[in-house]
């Protein structure tokens, strides 16, 4: 995923700490002290928004916030683990014909858009045409969706369309496209080209949100600022890069809170919500705070209900894996789970003087990777907050193997013996040259912050463990992305979180034609490409996972990448919120939460 | 004939500075630093000083308590298993990887025992931070004389030129004082430092030394002004020594206590400024450690409760600045006797 990716992956390297501010807080002490009503949840978000026009965002936080003000036709079951797809806008679950290749949604009845003035007053329901509009605005080369990727290629018709468009310069939406049949007003075929086990999940991405045309024809300068959707809020007071208020949507259909308990934990939350009207909370109020210090004061304050701890306080607020007594004893609870996300070394397969396949080369990268000390880095640069996982594709994720072994694990020592087998020779200073005698530098690129400082003195140390000398990179994030799509990075830590939770959203960072888009390896190698096709085309399986195994071991063995690690979240909420479980793939899940007076004012008096 | 000796300038001032107890403590606090700069910089002190000594974060000796005792981490020195399968790969690296990573495992390396306790305590990495401060100083100070004396020698050569010459030359270069000194400084050096792109020491130096050179400018070209019209310098010119020879030979030993104060004020404010740019991550290379960078670290220390690197850093850096501003007052004071009547 494209910026989702871009944004954690900023946060990943610098410290392994998400901190998405997923929940909120329960309101000043005023508030709490009177009985709840209305229910007003405030959360804080680590970033400011970006707008909301869903075919044109990409990050965490406003993902967060399109989740609840749209809908897509799938979405993830709550408690479900594994994830589960489960329908949202659909009524069932699609059908699936023609060996993966045909897909019949049939839509919700009774699913209506927030109200706005471009209504004129009437209800507008949500159908099928919707749904075929929504999916051709991503293809639209005028809106430069950074989603477009999800369907490009797939969609019987519609990549013939944009073609067109790139020509006209206008995009044609009034004439249907073969792969997007409408049959009726609550039903929709989906043509695609190949077999494509993963649309699903595609459809499940909260980008997906359906939108109505007349809106955004009325809007069309800035359709970022008029976001009508049909999901179970809808946009108030919006002061930009301050405040969001999202309002109970008074169009949202009658949705009852039902999930099945996956986990003996579960029951109790089942137990409170089973039955209630989705959603609970009247409004929710966003703020951007961007200093996870602040949010982590708030926190303890009790001004902010539910909280991801940023890795470098994650030693304040936890015992080992527990959390602190005196927070425990206040109610306040802790969630923890591994991100379905990975932290990874890449060494760019372009670069003059790292890349190449000549077996030289392939020692020297795998030697720079053997010297790197990842459990070090776990208990330094994560204060514990990540697990060691060699694997590309993380814990939760479709195709995850706990047991594959590295063969780049820690080693400095054998490092030194390849560099040595292999020619290069140390000089006078210590350091080594190319086995041709040339210069032997290695440029490591990171951001411009105190931990991207940590990381820069890691792999410096790492280094000089192996005689190579070391030179920093500096970059501001945007600049690294563009220099990694222009193959101009030499080697940097990277990270992917999962847009969805299937193997095939990690493996795709190495295929080939994804050169100059997620490929930052710039990797090209026939063999491996062959392979990744070939399992494109398997779902879900040992055979497939025998694949992807023999895949990450290639890229071990050519010296192309070192998974490094998995980070953990840790999710604190008050004792007031109910309903709250930490999901990994959905952005936000404010809509299944509900918050108690009884407990606030008791809790209040308690701290007294 | 009897000739009467009175004390020059210089050696009045030496015994003015040296009859003032303040200015005699810092002065001697001030060659204490820079004796620790040089032995460091050779190489005497605190050479391993980015080599691991102590566990990460090992306290110091006199403050270990059970509350904060560092434990060694599990040994983790695991040794590439050559058994790791290859799901029917070759390895590329056949037979070398084999062979070494045998090697390696029989004759396993003995890891080096490190410290549970330091004096002054360890750093994240568990490097010494008596070490690193050293090293610190070391860093801090050499960027703030090189910078100094690169912004004395900018601001004299203008000032005097300016202040010399008068007419176009003057009014061209104070159009460049203003406009320079109408930039806030932080932002000013921070649009120097963005020029650059690269961190390292010499650009460092260059950065203060280009931005800071304008107070020097002013009073030196004030003093140009002033003397080129005065009859020691007339008298110069009538027996026909030239413009450079009346500026360079006459002149400037007659200013040259206006340039000694403003160089170490300049110290002063580019070893401040040197730590506010580390701290903001323009400053020294990761290779190097400085005052600022070892702020910039403690502050993420400081909530985890890992204290002294922060107290070591900032006495070293107090001592240092105070000394050095009050050896500075005393030095105008010696200088400028009409001060100090």
């Amino acid at each position: 995923m494209l910026t989702i990716w871009m944004d954690v992956g900023s946060r990943f390297f610098r410290g392994f700490g998400l901190f998405l501010f997923l929940g909120g807080g329960a309101g000043s002490v005023l508030a709490l002290a009177a009985p709840i009503s209305p229910k007003v949840l405030h959360v804080a978000l680590g970033s400011a928004e970006t707008g909301f026009d869903p075919v044109m965002t990409s990050d965490l936080n406003t993902a967060a916030v399109e989740q609840q003000l749209f809908e897509s036709l799938l979405t993830y079951d709550y408690l479900a683990r594994p994830v589960k797809l489960v329908p949202r806008l659909a009524a069932t679950m699609p059908v699936v014909s023609n060996g993966g290749r045909t897909w019949r949604f049939t839509l919700k009845q009774g699913v209506y858009f927030s109200p706005d003035p471009v209504f004129h007053g009437q209800r507008r329901e949500a159908t099928s045409q919707d749904v075929v509009y929504t999916l051709m605005r991503f293809m639209d080369p005028r809106n430069r969706s950074p989603y477009k990727f999800l369907l490009d290629g797939r969609i019987v018709g519609l990549d013939e369309r944009a073609e067109l468009a790139r020509h006209t310069g206008h995009f044609d939406y009034d004439s249907p496209v073969a792969g997007l049949e409408v049959v009726d007003r609550y039903t929709l075929v989906i043509h695609l080209k190949t077999a494509d086990f993963n649309f699903g999940h595609a459809m499940a991405q909260p980008m997906m949100g359906v939108v109505a045309r007349e809106v955004i024809e009325a809007y069309a300068s800035d359709t970022a600022s008029h976001p009508v959707g049909t999901g179970p809020y809808r946009l108030g007071n919006w002061v930009r890069a301050a405040r969001i208020q999202l309002l109970r949507n008074p169009n949202y259909r009658d949705e009852r809170w039902n999930f099945s308990p996956s986990q003996p934990a579960d029951l109790s939350l089942v137990h409170q919500m089973e039955g209630k009207r989705i959603p609970q909370i009247d409004e929710i109020d966003l703020q951007i705070i961007e200093e996870p210090q602040s949010a982590w004061l708030s926190f303890a304050r009790g001004e902010l209900d539910i909280l991801g701890i940023p890795a470098q306080f994650a030693p304040l607020a936890l015992e080992g894996e527990q959390l602190r007594a005196d927070w425990r004893t206040r109610g306040i609870r802790l969630e923890r789970s591994v991100d379905p996300a990975i932290s990874y070394y890449f060494i760019n397969q372009q670069d003059p003087v790292l890349g190449g396949n000549q077996p030289e080369k392939i020692a020297l990268r795998r030697a720079i990777f053997l010297a790197i000390n990842d459990d070090e880095m776990i208990r330094v640069m994560a204060k514990g907050q990540a697990i060691r996982n060699a694997y590309p594709i993380p814990p939760g994720v479709a195709g995850y193997d706990p047991k594959y072994r590295s063969l780049l694990d820690y080693n400095p020592e054998l490092a030194n013996h390849l560099l040595d087998a292999y020619g290069f020779r140390r000089a006078p200073d210590g350091y080594r040259h190319l086995p041709d005698g040339g210069d032997l530098t290695v440029h490591y690129t990171t951001g411009l912050s105190s931990e991207d400082r940590e990381l820069d003195e890691v792999m410096k140390k790492s280094m000089d463990r192996i005689g190579i000398h070391w030179m920093s990179d500096k970059r501001k994030f945007p600049d690294i992305i563009r220099a990694e799509r222009q193959c101009l990075i030499q080697f940097r830590l990277s990270g992917w979180i999962a847009d969805y939770p299937d193997g095939d959203n990690f493996m795709q960072l190495w295929y080939g034609p994804h050169i100059h888009e997620n490929n930052a390896s710039c990797y090209q190698d026939v063999e491996w490409d062959r392979l990744y096709e070939q399992s494109l085309t398997m779902p879900d399986s040992p055979q497939r996972d025998i694949l992807y195994h023999r895949l990450a071991r290639r890229l071990e063995l050519q010296g192309v990448t070192k998974v490094s690690t998995s980070p953990l979240r840790n999710v604190l909420s008050q004792p007031w919120v109910e309903g709250f479980r930490v999901h990994p793939i959905l952005p936000s899940v404010w809509e299944y939460l509900d918050l108690t007076s009884a407990t606030t004012v008791e809790t209040t008096q308690g701290e007294r | 004939m009897v000739l009467h000796h009175s004390p020059s300038l210089w050696r009045a001032a030496r015994s003015r500075l040296w009859a003032d107890r303040v200015g005699r403590y810092s002065l001697l606090v001030v060659i204490f630093y820079l004796a620790l700069m040089g032995l460091v910089l050779g190489g005497a002190l605190a050479r391993n000083w980015n080599e691991p000594q102590a566990l990460n974060y090992a306290p110091p000796r006199w403050f270990e308590s059970d509350a904060n005792r560092v434990v060694p981490p599990p040994q983790s020195l695991s040794v590439t298993d050559i058994s790791v399968p290859l799901y029917g790969w070759r390895d590329p690296l056949e037979p070398n990887w084999s062979h070494w990573a045998q090697e390696v495992r029989l004759h396993p390396r003995q890891a080096p025992i490190l410290a549970t306790t330091r004096l002054l305590g360890a750093d994240k990495w568990g490097r010494d931070v008596l070490d690193k401060v050293l090293q610190g100083t070391a860093t801090s100070v050499w960027v703030g004389l090189i910078a100094a004396a690169v912004a004395t020698l900018i601001g004299t050569l203008l000032g005097a030129v300016a202040g010399y010459l008068g007419r176009w030359t003057d009014d061209l270069l104070n159009g460049l004082y203003g406009i320079l000194t109408a930039i806030p400084y932080l932002l000013l050096v921070f649009a120097v430092a963005a020029v650059f792109q690269k961190k390292g020491l010499v650009p460092l130096i260059l950065i203060l030394g280009l931005t800071g050179w304008t107070g020097v400018y002013r009073l030196i070209r004030a003093e140009y002004l002033k003397h080129r019209e005065r009859e020691y310098v007339l008298a110069a010119g009538a027996l026909g020594a030239s413009h450079i020879r009346r500026m360079g030979i006459h002149i400037l030993p007659n200013v040259s206590h206006v340039i000694l104060v403003q160089f170490s004020q300049n110290l002063v404010g580019f070893i401040k400024s040197e730590v506010i740019l580390s701290f903001l991550g323009f400053g020294v290379p990761v290779s190097a450690v400085s005052w600022g960078s070892m702020l910039n670290e403690a502050q993420n220390e400081l909530i985890l409760g890992k204290w002294w690197q922060l107290v070591v850093t900032t006495l070293a850096m107090a001592i240092f600045v105070t000394a050095l501003s009050l050896l500075t007052d005393a030095l105008r004071d010696a200088l400028d006797p009409r001060l100090s009547a």
